[in-house]
């Protein structure tokens, strides 16, 4: 992405859709859950980044945006939607012969269910982090939160998650 | 990766963890319906700009108007909102029924002085005068508006001392704060004449938040309300409800339009808000809190309380050691009330609020609190 200059917004949409529309739809899904939700932050994300884009002008700047704009925009949906759904530990199945599919489908409805008990934050700095595999700096601006709240939240957020999918195991 | 981390196994699970999650989802294609909404918003500021000669001119007109205001040698600017004896002496209420935003006439309290007498002259750079400021509070319908009276210096601005002190510094009542990112400062703020008549200009600054942006954690109410905090506090302090351009500085510091703040729209001079979904709808305005005060003492306030109907409880912790009720002048819009409390010397929470119509179906009633010390 480094003949870059001179992209339009229009261009830059373009762009930035081909390279991280789905990696930017799977990260609100690990904040939101809802796919179709999660489509929704990324679409009006990339519309809002299209009406910035002169000021923000840089590929690099476009993404950071974007990446923010979906945090954000994540959250605000929770937040909206209010009701906060409790986690509730799945029954696990003692079939024998269950598919792999359905083992493997299991496991993520449970990562995602694990996430969804973690304060906003801690889900935040985790899918940063792990997902999108952002350095410390780079969670830290996206979040506008320091370094050191990143290094607390990442690693509270772990053992939490941990915790958690343990417990339902 | 630039972090390190503590346990490298674990760090690498959670990694597999997540992307198994959500790596096979396959969100639907959605480049056509994206183009589709940016195309209709390129026209749309097509449009604008083809229509711009004239707002690039405003534009232009609004730096040289606003670097006037900044000067303080030329704040005796007939255009400049000045504290001048009109601006602080007739408590009214204009014709769309909100309440005028002069100080009220204040029981003589420490908390409360009662407005200084504005001279005629230009004033020396000791005297202060008593602007009104709007803060956020949270209510039991989300983050409303409630308005404090402050003493400050005058320096012949005061739609710029208030702003100033509306995003920047505590509320003296703990219930009520400001949202605005730390470090937002207003680098200039005043009014200038254009073809529509009189529009108030803010300048806002903060170099180490995007102010564009909602800061994460802060809600769409919350992001509003931060901005009609802006609005209320320009437009009381000015007297008169004249439209808010909300423009942002960055870098060198020149200020420019901005299509947000806090992501809510603000390209365009704002009218205020609808007063019914902004404002609190119960104020105690004076005592103010922390106020000591001899008994017995008259509590003034403004209240839009269901058929007007106001009730008041004095509390020494839980208990409640008075209690009763007033009403106010209007019914459904914000109208002043006043009572009087007679309690022995202590330190009180003095709360007042409207009468639920619900019978407790609905949300809470609307209320305000203040801490009193009642001295002998």
């Amino acid at each position: 992405m480094s003949s870059a200059a001179g992209w339009d917004a229009d261009t830059a949409v373009d762009e930035l859709y081909a390279a991280h529309y789905h990696r930017l739809v799977r990260l609100s899904v690990l904040l939101v859950r809802d796919v179709g939700t999660a489509e929704e932050v990324v679409q009006d994300s990339f519309v809002a980044m299209h009406g910035r884009w002169r000021k923000l002008r840089e590929p690099d700047n476009g993404l950071a945006y974007l990446r923010q704009t979906v945090v954000n925009r994540s959250r605000s949906v929770l937040r909206h939607r209010g009701v906060r759904e409790r986690y509730t530990p799945p029954v696990v199945s003692d079939q024998r012969g269950v598919d792999e599919d359905a083992l493997a489908e299991e496991r993520r409805r449970q990562v995602l269910a694990a996430l969804r008990e973690l304060p906003g934050r801690q889900r935040e700095v985790l899918a940063l982090r792990y997902y999108l595999d952002l350095s410390e700096a780079e969670i830290a601006e996206t979040l506008g939160i320091s370094r050191g709240a990143v290094k607390s939240h990442a690693s509270r957020g772990a053992a939490a998650l941990r915790h958690l999918l343990e417990d339902a195991r | 990766m630039n972090h390190t981390p503590q346990r490298p196994g674990e760090d690498d699970q959670l990694r597999r963890l997540l992307h198994d999650a959500v790596d096979d989802v396959q969100p639907v294609h959605a480049l056509g319906a994206i183009r589709a909404r940016t195309t209709n918003s390129s026209r749309a500021r097509r449009g604008w700009l083809l229509g711009a000669g004239g707002a690039v001119l405003a534009t232009a007109a609004t730096v040289a108007a606003v670097a006037v205001l900044t000067d303080p040698g030329t704040s005796r600017d007939p255009g400049v909102a000045g504290p001048g004896p009109s601006a602080a002496a007739s408590p009214s209420t204009d014709a769309s029924g909100i309440p005028s935003d002069a100080a009220p006439t204040p029981s003589p309290s420490p908390a409360t002085p009662p407005s200084g007498t504005p001279s005629q002259s230009a004033p020396p750079a000791a005297e202060t005068s008593t602007v009104p400021v709007y803060y956020v509070g949270d209510t039991s319908r989300g983050p409303r508006l409630f308005r404090e009276f402050h003493r400050l210096p005058d320096d012949g601005n005061a739609v710029l001392t208030a702003v100033t002190e509306a995003v920047s510094t505590t509320p003296d009542d703990p219930d009520y704060r400001t949202d605005w990112p730390s470090g937002t400062e207003v680098l200039a703020a005043g009014v200038q004449e254009n073809d529509g008549g009189r529009e108030l200009v803010v300048v806002l600054r903060n170099d180490t938040t995007d102010l564009r942006l909602a800061p994460v954690g802060m809600t769409p109410e919350e992001a509003q309300s931060s901005v009609e905090q802006l609005v209320y506090t320009a437009q009381a302090a000015l007297q008169r409800r004249a439209p808010v351009q909300l423009l942002l500085a960055r870098g060198t510091g020149r200020e420019q339009r901005t299509d947000t703040l806090l992501s809510v729209p603000v390209s365009e001079p704002l009218a205020e808000g609808d007063p019914a979904r902004t404002l609190a709808q119960v104020w105690i305005i004076d005592p103010a809190d922390g106020a000591r005060v001899t008994s017995p003492f008259e509590v003034n306030g403004l209240a839009a309380a269901f058929e007007a109907n106001v009730l008041w409880e004095l509390r020494d912790g839980d208990r409640v050691v008075q209690e009763g009720f007033t009403t106010a002048e209007e019914c459904c819009t914000m109208a002043p009330y006043s009572f009087e409390v007679t309690a022995p010397p202590g330190e009180y929470t003095l709360v007042v609020q409207d009468s639920d119509p619900s019978g407790g179906e609905g949300p809470e009633p609307w209320q305000d609190s203040k801490r009193i010390t009642v001295v002998p």
